[in-house]
């Protein structure tokens, strides 16, 4: 049987680890703060994927992030997605030559759908994450790109449609104003749109607990929930979660 | 111990690398040089993305031929993964049809995403014959890490393993010095490290 899985997220920002609030970042530590306070490799055997995603506001440098994304994937057998700042092919290529299994896009979705394609081409749908940002306006979900900082006119339904028609291999859905509150997932939304998806959708935004974890993989055609909240999970957080969730006799992974 | 994996230029093969250090292998090379293809005492075919692209490269760069003499005349244990597991078939039909090294009798189709959500993501559990080695000490329905769009079918006689999506697929396959595995070992936490060490050891 297929297994949901929980993801952990890392929000990276040069050369730090961020915690962030409706995608205000604060600087929480660097690779050694989290190796000190997660020791990653041990934390892994929690987790079923990592994604790490480069949110740098002025200057994304790709070659600094991947030499970070290199040292922390040592000795962690587990699926690493990366991305964040994506806007070539090379950059996808300097990702995954440092330890990245996927890549994450998001402005170049909207912006460059020839490049989607390419890198579609080049290493499969399968390796291609589609993070999609929205923020409630109006009463209306409105979808977000460069790092929550430009509005699209597209409403969220339509452009994840238009999302899935590019031949992506997941969506990673993000609710801008869940982000980092612990306040719970966007329950209603998810369950508006997730019927419909044809493609295996990933969770993120407003998990604060292991509650929130397990509501979300209860719903029905979710496929894994995502959490980025480094405070809420740190020390043996996420082993004793993954052991409530496996408590409660919820369909994921267990390892010999 | 030399274990080398074959470049060919497709994905990530960090994690591999390092599982592979992890289990205190000391001679590790990523290359696709005849002669180290045969001075290896194992070989990991990896591989992520289009199958046809795959075989457009391995052909390139003659892979193909210094295969069919190291594995099926000098029986040198390979180990295909993900898409290296399928380019060891017959063929795919991912970008047209396409034909495969051929060393094994399994054709590889699309995932019929009708009532399915394709990709195939995530761990899923594999269920493996009392004859494998590939799976030696683990439990039978263990779970390992898939990613994938088009699968293996086969019913010719390859120790096959299975797994449930849809419909019933190849998880993997055991023929003499051939295995394969659809899955990811190196991305399946303490299973595929022991599957890992299984066919290091087994093979």
């Amino acid at each position: 049987m297929l297994r949901k899985r929980i993801i952990f997220t890392l929000i990276y920002e040069n050369g730090f680890f961020m915690q962030s609030r409706n995608f205000r970042l604060q600087k929480v530590g660097n690779i050694d703060w989290l190796e000190k306070n997660y020791k990653f490799q041990h934390i892994a055997f929690s987790l079923d994927e990592l994604i790490v995603l480069n949110a740098s506001r002025e200057n994304k440098d790709i070659s600094k992030f991947a030499n970070i994304l290199s040292q922390l994937v040592n000795d962690v057998f587990i699926p690493i997605a990366a991305g964040g700042g994506i806007r070539s092919t090379d950059d996808a290529k300097i990702l995954f030559n440092n330890g990245a299994d996927k890549i994450v896009l998001n402005t170049i979705l909207s912006k460059d759908a020839a490049l989607v394609q390419e890198l579609i081409t080049t290493y499969g749908s399968q390796s291609i994450i589609a993070a999609i940002d929205y923020k409630k306006i109006d009463g209306k979900n409105k979808v977000f790109i460069e790092d929550g900082k430009e509005e699209l006119a597209i409403e969220l339904e339509e452009y994840i449609e238009y999302v899935v028609g590019l031949n992506v291999g997941e969506i990673y859905l993000n609710c801008i104003d869940k982000d980092g509150t612990g306040f719970g997932y966007d329950f209603d939304t998810i369950a508006k749109i997730s019927e419909s998806l044809n493609i295996p959708l990933i969770l993120a935004g407003g998990a604060g607990n292991e509650k929130h974890l397990i509501e979300g993989l209860s719903m029905n055609n979710v496929n894994a929930v995502a959490t980025a909240n480094l405070f809420n999970f740190i020390g043996d957080g996420l082993p004793k979660a993954r052991k409530r969730i496996l408590d409660e006799r919820l369909n994921i992974a267990q390892w010999n | 111990m030399k274990v080398l994996i074959i470049d060919y230029g497709m994905g990530n093969i960090k994690s591999i690398v390092s599982s592979l250090k992890y289990l205190g292998i000391d001679d590790i090379s990523v290359s696709n040089e005849l002669e180290k293809i045969k001075s290896a005492d194992k070989l990991i075919l990896p591989g992520v993305g289009s199958f046809a692209k795959a075989m457009n490269t391995i052909r390139e760069l003659n892979i193909d031929k210094y295969l069919q003499d190291t594995v099926l005349i000098q029986k040198k244990p390979i180990l295909g993964i993900c898409l290296g597991m399928q380019l060891m078939g017959l063929s795919s039909e991912e970008d047209g049809l396409t034909d495969g090294l051929g060393f094994v009798a399994g054709k590889v189709i699309k995932f019929d995403s009708t009532n399915l959500k394709v990709p195939h993501v995530g761990f899923n559990q594999v269920h493996f014959q009392d004859t494998s080695r590939l799976y030696q000490g683990l439990k039978n329905s263990s779970d390992f890490y898939f990613t994938h769009s088009f699968k293996m079918d086969s019913d010719a006689p390859i120790n096959q393993a299975t797994c449930d999506y849809g419909n019933t697929f190849v998880a993997s396959y055991e023929l003499d010095n051939i295995a394969g595995v659809q899955f990811h070992p190196e991305l399946s936490q303490t299973n595929g490290l022991k599957l890992l060490e299984n066919f290091i050891k087994s093979f």
